[in-house]
């Protein structure tokens, strides 16, 4: 890579990964106690795909010198996790956990299809891995927002309230970096304002059609931070329960 | 107090103390979908089991992580086990073949001796 | 994960005489001749009460023992653990999944069986109800308990009900990841830094007991048991089970240099099976009943996933009447 901005592209990948493992670690936490057995099954499933491509990020970092990947996701400060601040809450009830998958899936979706013509190739290579995956969790998240958006009075109610907790949490996911310009001159990656609007215009009729009304974005202020290291009280208790085995000896394999 | 748990996950549920053993109230029963499964293209489809699902979207979104995470898979059918009419065992006898019905085998048909006499009595065919 | 033992009512009320002899004898005759039977076919229905209750059962013991390992699934260490431990648990919802399917043929819905497991109708594996203490724990429940499990599901799995033999080939299939996994972590710690020894052996004397238990107390040949066995419903003597258990599993233990904390197992060369302590049957009972370390843990977590998943199944109830029996 030699033109490419590396300190652009690590922080892009730190930005992608820590949600991946963040929200990955939170859904995992419905295994076992979901609302109906399928879905229980489906859900931890698509936990596990989001710790796998967080798995395949950290890699990648580490290809590019960093350290392994056990050690980023178990053994870094909470303030070095560029995670946004959606991923970070507790899972709270089903509605709050399926509409964050909603709106975060829906957006890395469309990052994964612009990163699969990255110029920085081997994230390219990982975006088209994971285009299967994330097919499924959309199909899986839309189906569900759909059902529960237009069943009864107590779900729709339910899926709106959560749908506008959840909306400046989620406009946090497209908090600008200082790369912005450099990783889009450079082809890397277009960037989260392009994103962010892609994201916008791809939800709406989807909401609509759910019967949910989408808040206004205008009077909406995003929750951002988690991309400079500021996070919500939530993430320091995550990350030490996470760690909690793997800090009795992290030089111990486990 | 709620429960506190060894596991974390469990402690943040705050569950109450003490125990509750009354039986949980209204039951819902979805219905159930039968799950056909194709491992590859040229296959057939085979029945794999089947899902509690409330319509056919859900029943398809259901039964895929559950019957196609691990195995090979893909096509996946879900149909509504109520639409699938089946026999009875007491009619298992039923199905019992006849041997004698040759008429319908490719055994059952075997012209070589004809043939070969007719050959012998007509040698001018060559 | 499970085992059996104490799944049958100690129910001797010779249902059978009331049914059909002759309907009884061509099925007795089947089941002789290594036939399946299906949800359709005739069946007594004592049969069909026995079946019930242990493939609930078995149900119920994946979706509770999703739970002891579960206890760690936010603290696994590393990402192949992590994701390992995961996919292992949610392999046991799936198993649950599978089985209640599998039971349901017999005309039991599965949101009633939920309920007489929460309502505390309907037990489920004793070895649920202890608690996993430490990382250590989620090792040797891995390796020990699914071993144990396997031993009984693939001896349940040649049993003569279809529905719950094919779902058990795909259990144990499963299972045997499972295991190679529980080993696999067990090996690691045990062979790892001195802090890790000892968790693990600590975790092994905290759960001989619940693993020697696990198969239930010494057979007591009754009438009943017998016509059981004969109906390949059960298929094992929880004694032949753990002597079973003991040959595959005690020398892989000791290989690591691990103890089992039971100064009287060793192998009676005579006999050629293993002499152990009697485990302690009173303790088993009274878990059973509802006094063991997590019973009550374990009850109101399952009440509360049903709790928090109602409005879910609610709000996509379309008609009341729309529950139908799966097929197979």
């Amino acid at each position: 890579m030699n033109e490419l901005n590396k300190d652009a592209i690590r922080d892009l990948l730190y930005r992608m990964a820590d949600d991946q493992l963040i929200l990955g670690h939170r859904n995992s936490e419905w295994t076992g106690l979901g609302p109906i057995l399928e879905e229980d099954i489906a859900f931890s499933s698509m936990a596990q795909d989001k710790l796998g491509q967080s798995l395949a990020l950290y890699t990648l970092l580490h290809d590019l010198g960093d350290k392994d990947p056990d050690t980023l996701a178990f053994n870094r400060e909470e303030k070095d996790f560029k995670c946004c601040h959606l991923v970070e809450y507790p899972i709270g009830g089903y509605e709050f956990s399926l509409m964050r998958h909603f709106l975060f899936d829906s957006s890395e979706a469309l990052r994964f299809g612009m990163l699969a013509g990255s110029s920085f190739s081997p994230l390219a290579k990982i975006a088209r891995k994971f285009r299967g995956e994330l097919r499924y969790h959309t199909m899986h998240a839309d189906t569900w927002i759909r059902q529960l958006g237009g069943a009864n009075e107590e779900s729709r109610a339910k899926i709106q309230s959560s749908l506008e907790f959840c909306f400046p949490l989620a406009l946090g996911i497209f908090e600008p970096s200082d790369y912005e310009k450099t990783l889009a001159e450079q082809g890397v990656f277009p960037g989260e304002s392009e994103l962010q609007k892609e994201w916008l215009a791809h939800i709406e009729p989807l909401l609509a059609g759910s019967g949910l009304s989408m808040p206004d974005v205008s009077s909406c202020k995003p929750s951002y931070g988690g991309r400079k290291g500021r996070h919500t009280e939530h993430l320091k208790p995550l990350l030490d329960e996470m760690t909690e085995v793997y800090k009795i000896d992290p030089s111990a394999e486990w | 107090m709620s429960l506190k748990s060894l596991d974390p996950r469990i402690t943040r549920e705050g569950l109450p103390e003490t125990h509750d053993a009354s039986p949980l109230g209204e039951i819902h029963h979805w219905g159930t979908y039968e799950v056909f499964h194709q491992t590859k293209k040229g296959d057939r489809h085979i029945h794999v089991g089947s899902v509690h699902a409330p319509n056919p979207e859900m029943a398809y979104i259901l039964a895929k992580e559950q019957f196609a995470r691990r195995a090979p898979c893909v096509s996946l059918w879900v149909v509504k086990t109520t639409d699938v009419y089946q026999t009875n065992y007491r009619d298992e006898d039923m199905y019992e073949n006849n041997p004698e019905k040759m008429y319908r085998e490719a055994g059952g048909y075997k012209v070589m001796e004809r043939i070969n006499k007719y050959k012998k009595d007509h040698p001018q065919n060559k | 994960m499970y085992g059996g033992g104490y799944i049958f009512e100690d129910s001797r009320n010779g249902s059978d005489s009331a049914e059909d002899p002759r309907k009884l004898e061509d099925f007795e005759a089947r089941i002789q001749a290594g036939e399946k039977i299906e949800p359709m076919d005739w069946m007594p229905a004592e049969y069909r009460k026995q079946l019930i209750r242990m493939i609930e059962q078995h149900a119920h013991s994946e979706i509770i023992g999703a739970l002891p390992e579960g206890t760690w699934i936010t603290r696994a260490p590393g990402f192949r653990r992590k994701l390992a431990l995961m996919a292992k648990v949610q392999d046991e919802v799936g198993h649950a999944q599978l089985l209640y399917s599998a039971a349901e043929t017999l005309g039991k819905p599965r949101e009633t069986m939920i309920n007489d497991l929460i309502s505390g109708k309907s037990k489920y594996s004793n070895v649920f109800n202890y608690p996993a203490v430490t990382w250590a724990d989620t090792a040797i429940i891995a390796w020990l308990i699914d071993a144990g499990a396997i031993i009984n599901q693939v001896a349940n799995s040649k049993g003569s009900y279809g529905p719950y033999c094919r779902a058990l080939e795909r259990i144990c299939m499963e299972e045997s990841f499972h295991l190679k996994y529980g080993h696999d972590n067990v090996v690691f710690l045990a062979t790892g830094t001195p802090k890790q020894r000892e968790m693990v052996q600590d975790a092994l004397n905290r759960w001989w007991k619940p693993i020697m238990h696990f198969f239930g107390p010494s057979d007591k040949i009754s009438v009943h048991t017998e016509t059981l066995m004969r109906w390949k419903v059960k298929m094992a003597s929880n004694d032949d089970m753990r002597q079973k258990f003991l040959d595959m599993y005690v020398p892989k233990i000791w290989e690591l240099g691990l103890t089992i904390p039971d100064p009287k197992l060793k192998k009676n060369e005579d006999t050629g099976h293993w002499d152990y302590t009697e485990p302690d049957w009173e303790e088993f009972k009274r878990v059973i009943n509802g006094d063991g370390p997590c019973n009550k843990e374990r009850l109101a977590v399952r009440r509360r996933a049903e709790e928090k998943g109602e409005w879910v199944r609610r709000a996509l109830m379309r008609n009341a009447e729309e529950y139908s029996v799966p097929l197979s």
